[in-house]
């Protein structure tokens, strides 16, 4: 019944937008805001940039992660492989598999590694139209058993000095890995906005089928993105590193889960890229801030947890919300 | 005196959009009732709310002058409403007579299904019709027009007083609709009332002895059918003389720009031939699912044909073109394929005019080059196409059906194609958008482009191409000039030269 007229309604419209509007403001958000004033009424001392960064500079693996989830999840794929992937990079510079190798070697060997899993993702995904789910959890629980394998159990060893001291260079108080977050983010950002591949990528995941007859490459930019997403985890593994600055054969295991949770909250579910690149950046800072409020009104552990997971819990409802409407 | 049926100041919405606005219709015993309108004029919507399909949100329906709400199609069924719905509704895995006592299967003394019975009066039913099937055949074992014989007579044997026949000849042969006739008359004779929809106007010339036409969902008149000519009732139809609604003929076609040779769409296909010239729309004509979609569809490579070869501009296609890379591998050679389901092949909705315009010139770059706005483009396609919207912002799914369809194919003339595939040019489009389609692609092929087009609609066809080709069981059958192409003579060629099993 597509010849048929509108009904007209102003007020019904007016509403309806109204509505749509404050539901396309990603949630993100609202909690960064509502997680500020809190700790500002309750702890305003803690509201400075030294302590900030400190507790920022912890998330910015994962922040670099989610660039990458944003990157599939518009797409219409998801990604949760990027647990494995910084293991199996702490693993090859912890480890002295390499030798001797100086820093610059390490960091070109991790990123490769990060490539070329992305690709296998986006080969798997998109050309052999595997579940990607399946497909990356897979591979991630591949990376866990090769990193405990080549461990045998025992912790590797040290990472090189140069990845700790890059990582406590501070410029203007801030810490280098929230600089390099937020210069990774506005890369991002200036990519999917300004370049073809970011067309291809909001067509993608508008509508597939329609993207095929517009003459986008719907399995390209799918492998793509799949890429860049491994090349993400690549460089969030050298992050992760640098911070701890030992190895380590079990943690992160938490991490694609809280990637998928951020970026849903902020603003991107499947095929849609509401919240652009910033939305998801707002969702890891207020892990981030979750994490400062809960400690400075000294909530244990097993509590950060609870709330972590209704966090997710949060995204997952949002999630709900906004792919039925 | 009180007509059999009264339905009075119908309305329906669904969501915002009105499909019927305060329609009345009123059903006569003895008589043949044809009920036309274009696609999406609310002819379908009235005929389930009156089966009980669908509930109306305003208006009466009077039974022999007394109120009655037919809530579900039970109901309809109580009150002597029987409709055949014109989508195939039988379960192929269940036997004729299975299909056809389905919900209501007579039972023995002991509470089982009697079998016995129930295929003897099946196998009466569809005698009455002229068949000669065991009711035990299995539906999936039966040709399409079998079927749709079955679902009439499914229909018709419920001891109805009204029944309602939606495009009931769609799959039908001539010596098949002629049976079919018959038997319309005899449920005439017997006093009951038949509402007949159907887009073949020579049928429901021959056929029906009154008529209502619906536009837009609204009643534009009812009279006896002897009132009307073909040529008015079609006027009635589209709102205006149809001789507005299309544009000239082609001036002139230059050399040929797209070639097909010993082309056969599935294996057993007879071989086809067929060129396209510059300046000239060429349509493809003939009945649902006869192959003219695959034929279409196995250029850009969303059909495997078995074989032939394909020239577009003195370059060959490889065949079969490959299913991913096709429609990329015909946009670089100038070819735009406009896809039939706009709302899922077609458009982004959710995203703006400007991004659906201006995807066909991103998608043929590479991924690193700088996504230019290309607002110069999209707001000259917009004015040239007179897409009615605020802005180029404006998200797709705002604007009317007509208006996306201009959305539509101006992303493929904003990408500078020289040849245009497209499958149902207006589906869904009110009248002055048609008209407005028409001449912009007449346009196109006045500046030397080529088009081939597919369309259900006949009328169509005949006054936008200037050349048609008949398709029947996956080969093309007949060719013609549109300036001399009827109805009559594109259904005498589309119903093909060999009769169906039936």
């Amino acid at each position: 019944m597509t010849a048929a007229v509108k009904i007209p309604s102003s007020s019904k419209a007016a509403r309806e937008t109204l509505l749509s509007r404050a539901a396309k403001v990603p949630p993100a958000y609202f909690v960064f805001v509502i997680l500020l004033v809190t700790l500002w009424l309750t702890r305003p001392q803690m509201i400075n940039i030294n302590v900030m960064g400190t507790f920022i500079r912890q998330v910015a693996p994962l922040g670099i992660l989610v660039l990458g989830q944003l990157l599939v999840m518009r797409v219409r794929s998801i990604d949760l492989s990027g647990a494995g992937v910084v293991l199996i990079i702490n693993y090859v510079i912890s480890s002295g598999i390499l030798g001797d190798a100086n820093a610059g070697l390490l960091v070109i060997v991790a990123l490769a590694i990060g490539v070329s899993l992305g690709l296998v993702n986006g080969l798997l995904i998109g050309k052999r139209r595997a579940s990607a789910v399946l497909v990356t959890l897979a591979v991630n629980t591949i990376l866990v058993g090769v990193v405990q394998f080549l461990a045998s159990g025992k912790p590797p060893g040290n990472v090189p000095d140069a990845f700790g001291d890059v990582y406590n260079v501070k410029y203007l108080s801030l810490p280098s890995p929230v600089i390099f977050w937020i210069v990774l983010t506005g890369v991002m950002a200036v990519f999917l906005s300004r370049f073809v591949f970011g067309r291809h990528v909001s067509s993608v995941g508008e509508n597939p089928v329609a993207a095929h007859f517009s003459g986008v490459p719907v399995e390209r930019t799918v492998i793509i993105a799949h890429t860049i997403a491994g090349l993400m985890a690549g460089i969030a593994g050298l992050v992760q590193t640098s911070s701890l600055g030992v190895g380590s054969i079990r943690f992160g295991a938490d991490l694609p889960l809280e990637a998928v949770a951020a970026t849903i909250l902020g603003g991107v579910v499947f095929g849609r890229g509401d919240g652009g690149v910033w939305g998801p950046f707002f969702g890891v800072l207020s892990f981030a801030l979750l994490f400062v409020v809960m400690t400075s009104f000294g909530v244990p552990d097993a509590g950060k947890l609870i709330a972590r997971g209704l966090i997710i819990m949060l995204a997952a409802t949002y999630y709900g919300l906004r792919t039925n409407s | 005196m009180e007509p059999l049926i009264r339905m009075s100041n119908i309305s329906k919405a669904f969501d915002s959009n009105v499909a019927l606005d305060d329609v009345s219709l009123e059903l006569a015993s003895g008589s043949v009732h044809a009920l036309v309108g274009e696609n999406g004029a609310g002819k379908s919507t009235l005929m389930k709310i009156l089966a009980g399909v669908v509930q109306p949100d305003g208006g009466s329906i009077h039974r022999n002058g007394k109120a009655v709400h037919m809530r579900t199609p039970k109901e309809a069924l109580e009150y002597g409403v029987s409709t055949v719905f014109q989508e195939l509704s039988l379960l192929p895995n269940l036997s004729i007579a299975e299909n056809m006592y389905l919900g209501k299967e007579p039972v023995t003394k002991l509470g089982r299904v009697d079998c016995a019975t129930m295929e003897s009066l099946t196998a009466n039913a569809i005698a009455e019709l002229g068949l000669d099937l065991d009711p035990t055949t299995l539906v999936s074992e039966l040709s399409i027009a079998e079927r749709q014989f079955v679902e009439i007579a499914h229909g018709i044997t419920a001891d109805a007083d009204v029944v309602i026949l939606d495009e009931p000849t769609a799959a039908l042969n001539a010596a098949d609709v002629e049976t079919l006739n018959r038997h319309i008359r005899s449920l005439r004779d017997r006093g009951k009332a038949i509402v007949y929809i159907s887009h073949r106007m020579e049928e429901i010339f021959e056929i029906c002895d009154t008529v209502s036409v619906l536009k837009d969902g609204r009643n534009v008149d009812s009279c006896p059918l002897s009132e009307v000519t073909q040529q008015s009732l079609i006027a009635m139809m589209v709102g205006r003389d149809i001789n507005d609604l299309f544009p000239n003929k082609s001036v002139g076609t230059g050399e040929s720009v797209l070639t097909i040779k010993d082309f056969q769409v599935s294996p057993e296909a007879e071989p086809l031939e067929l060129s396209v010239h510059k300046g000239e729309i060429v349509g493809l004509a003939g009945l649902e699912g006869q192959g003219q979609r695959e034929l279409l569809r196995s250029l850009v490579g969303q059909h495997q044909p078995h074989a032939g070869s394909v020239t577009i501009n003195s370059t060959s296609l490889p065949i079969p073109v490959p299913q991913t890379g096709g429609i990329r591998l015909l946009q670089s050679m100038g070819v735009g394929f406009v896809p039939e389901d706009r709302k899922d092949e077609g458009l982004f909705l959710e995203l703006p005019i400007g991004f659906n315009t201006s995807i066909g010139l991103h998608s043929s770059k590479s991924e690193l080059s700088w996504a230019q706005g290309h607002h110069k483009t999209v707001a000259e396609t917009m004015s040239s196409m007179a897409v009615k919207a605020p802005s180029a912002d404006s998200l797709v799914s705002s604007l009317s059906g007509g208006n996306q369809q201009k959305v539509l194919l101006g992303r493929y003339l904003a990408s500078e194609v020289e040849i245009l595939l497209i499958e149902e040019p207006t589906r869904g489009v009110d009248v002055g958008a048609k008209a407005e389609i028409y001449q912009l692609l007449r346009d196109f092929t006045d500046s030397g482009g080529a088009i081939i087009v597919l369309s259900r609609e006949t009328i169509e066809l005949i006054g936008l191409c200037d050349r048609l080709c008949v398709v029947h069981d996956n080969t093309i059958v007949s060719e013609m000039p549109a300036a001399e192409a009827t109805e009559h003579k594109i259904l005498d060629a589309a119903l093909g030269t060999q009769t169906s099993a039936a």
